[in-house]
């Protein structure tokens, strides 16, 4: 190489992106090589968080799993829970009551809420903007009282259980999530304003990273990645728990840079708080949860939306009370192909930034 | 930017949205899972189900010598004890636990004569 | 049984993932189970419109399995964690990590495959 003119002659510098960066809440490593300043080829490598939870299912019993399963990510816990039993439902054709579908559809709407406002505040703390990242989260404290108070804990509020949910909501509980809904709603209308128009934050955000819609679906991106690229994905159409019988269209925008993958969580944000009223104002009185009798047996593929994308479960049972064997890839795993793809050619100062706009939760990545 | 400032001034005029924390304590909420403050052990009939059913093998139920004990830094407060008893004799408490200085488990010994006995053992 | 799913042999694995891929089908993940007889089922996953598709090869342990991570590139993160977590001996894959993913070097090989662990305990210790 070099031989072709004298300015074909610049170094080549490989720089760590190293486990622990103050912009990563999660440590992912990543081998940059560089030609002054721009990016030439960059490499992960991951495994610092390897905990083996899919040989630890193999070996309690599936009622057990559920507790495992909800663990391992702190920011989607309750949609962990909502597949795996969605999944165990299928297999042992146990029909739950229809209160207990539309109680998970608010806990898991309030849990996308809670995750989309952390990556918010998240993003706005890696381009330096700590005010804005404080407002967001002090939001989001709201969020995480209300399901301490109605479910029990904050981040982990193991309410989901084979056969339904352990935990009513009375009237006033119902009352209180709606009107909680209703201040968030306001409180992000008027952040929106410095989101999306402030000067400085649009120059940092428009025309980084840009991802076409083709290269999007080759590479395999799922969530807000893709959707942020004109693809219309959205696994809640399918109609699993009560989300048949809600009235909503997936949130598209057409830029294919990090400014629009920020409107769509901003707006999915706004779409949540209109679910949740929904069904608010829809939920049937009855039981809520069914008694669960015999083993499951047989072979199954659930898929819920979680706030990163698609999460895909693969359940194999044979009779006995533990599973044989139990698959999950999430929605992280997928997105970092495209990762691989759009930081060739883009510069070292906008590293951080395009990192978390894949939504990077690697906890979940090597379970 | 000048949204901000409106929204600056605000804050600096209004009361902090902060608690002055070791001197004004938020109160827990009613059903907040805290942690399993103990057990009422005379109406424990040793059938171990709890242990069957504990994710984090937290408990340890003998039955000869009548006793029900738990480890309380494997338990991950999920509730499952506490809903499976027969006798509904686990108790949740609603404050969250604070760490402790030694490594001891909460046993509680039923005798048989009239009254039972907790006993802390290191 | 899981919906739209075939059987197929591992020669006409390639031929099956690129008609796939010109179909317009989008590759999701893939799976490995360990059957206990000294057989592996390897289930690839794919989707079009929000519908499944499933192609289930079956392989002994020492045999080679190619790789598709030519057609879709997005399966290299996979094929490096079932050819370190399991032992599957999978050629050709665009970025190899050599085992090395997510294991360490003092853990076992293949530990979720299943197999027996003999410990010995000598005279002297604990």
């Amino acid at each position: 190489m070099g031989k072709s003119g004298k300015q074909n002659k610049s170094a080549k510098t490989v720089i760590p992106f190293g486990p622990q960066h103050p912009v990563l809440p999660e440590p992912l490593h990543l081998k940059l090589v560089m030609e002054d300043e721009i990016i030439v080829e960059a490499i992960p490598a991951i495994g610092y968080v390897h905990r083996g939870l899919e040989k630890l299912t193999e070996i309690k019993e599936f009622t057990q799993n559920v507790f495992i399963v909800e663990r391992i990510c702190g920011i989607c816990s309750v949609m962990h829970a909502q597949a795996y039993c969605q999944g165990i439902e299928t297999l042992m054709n146990i029909q739950i009551p229809d209160r207990a579908k539309y109680l998970r559809v608010i806990w898991a709407e309030l849990h996308r809420i809670h995750s989309h406002l952390l990556w918010l505040g998240l993003l706005a703390d890696a381009f330096g903007f700590e005010s804005l990242f404080m407002q967001v989260w002090r939001n989001r404290e709201k969020v995480m009282d209300i399901m301490e108070e109605t479910a029990g804990g904050r981040v982990i509020i193991s309410v989901n259980t084979i056969g339904g949910t352990r935990r009513d909501m009375s009237p006033e509980a119902l009352r209180k999530v709606a009107v909680i809904a209703d201040e968030i709603k306001e409180d992000m209308k008027q952040l929106e304003k410095v989101f999306m128009a402030d000067y400085t934050v649009k120059h940092r955000l428009v025309g980084v990273g840009v991802l076409e819609p083709d290269l999007a679906y080759e590479f395999g991106a799922v969530g807000p990645m893709a959707r942020a690229s004109g693809i219309k994905q959205d696994l809640r159409t399918t109609g699993y728990a009560a989300y048949g019988e809600l009235d909503f269209e997936p949130v598209i925008e057409t830029g294919c840079d990090s400014y629009a993958r920020t409107m769509v969580r901003l707006r999915e944000v706004y779409q949540s708080v209109d679910l949740i009223k929904q069904a608010i104002d829809k939920i049937p009185d009855g039981e809520i949860s069914v008694p669960v009798k015999g083993m499951p047996n047989g072979e199954v593929i659930s898929r819920v939306e979680q706030p990163r994308g698609e999460v895909l479960y693969y359940l194999k049972a044979n009779g006995t009370k533990n599973l044989e064997r139990l698959r999950i890839r999430t929605p992280t795993f997928a997105n970092i192909p495209t990762l691989l793809k759009m930081l060739p050619g883009s510069e070292l100062a906008d590293v951080p930034i395009l990192i978390l706009t894949i939504d990077p939760c690697i906890s979940c990545t090597e379970r | 930017m000048f949204d901000m400032i409106g929204s600056i001034f605000r804050n600096l005029s209004s009361k902090p949205a902060t608690r002055k924390y070791p001197f004004e304590k938020r109160p827990a909420f009613k059903n907040a899972r805290g942690q399993i403050s103990g057990i009422d052990i005379d109406q424990c009939i040793f059938c171990g189900i709890c242990q069957r059913k504990c994710p984090a093998d937290a408990l340890k139920v003998t039955k000869a010598e009548k006793s029900w004990e738990i480890d309380q830094f494997r338990c991950v407060i999920c509730g499952a004890c506490v809903e499976v008893c027969p006798k509904k004799c686990i108790k949740m408490d609603d404050e969250y636990k604070t760490s402790a200085y030694t490594k001891e488990t909460y046993k509680a010994v039923q005798k048989t004569a009239t009254e039972p006995q907790a006993a802390k053992e290191a | 049984m899981i919906e739209n799913a075939f059987d197929i042999s591992k020669e006409l694995l390639h031929v099956e993932v690129e008609d796939s891929k010109i179909n317009g089908y989008r590759f999701v993940t893939a799976t490995c189970v360990d059957l206990g007889d000294g057989t592996f089922d390897v289930i690839y996953h794919f989707d079009k419109d929000l519908e499944l598709k499933n192609l289930r090869v079956n392989v002994k342990k020492e045999d080679e399995l190619p790789s598709i991570s030519n057609i879709y590139f997005s399966a290299i993160l996979v094929e490096n964690e079932m050819k370190e977590l399991f032992g599957l001996n999978i050629k050709n894959i665009a970025i190899d990590y050599g085992g090395h993913m997510l294991l360490s070097d003092e853990e076992l090989d293949a530990p979720m495959a299943k197999q027996q662990i003999v410990i010995e305990q000598r005279k002297g210790d604990k």
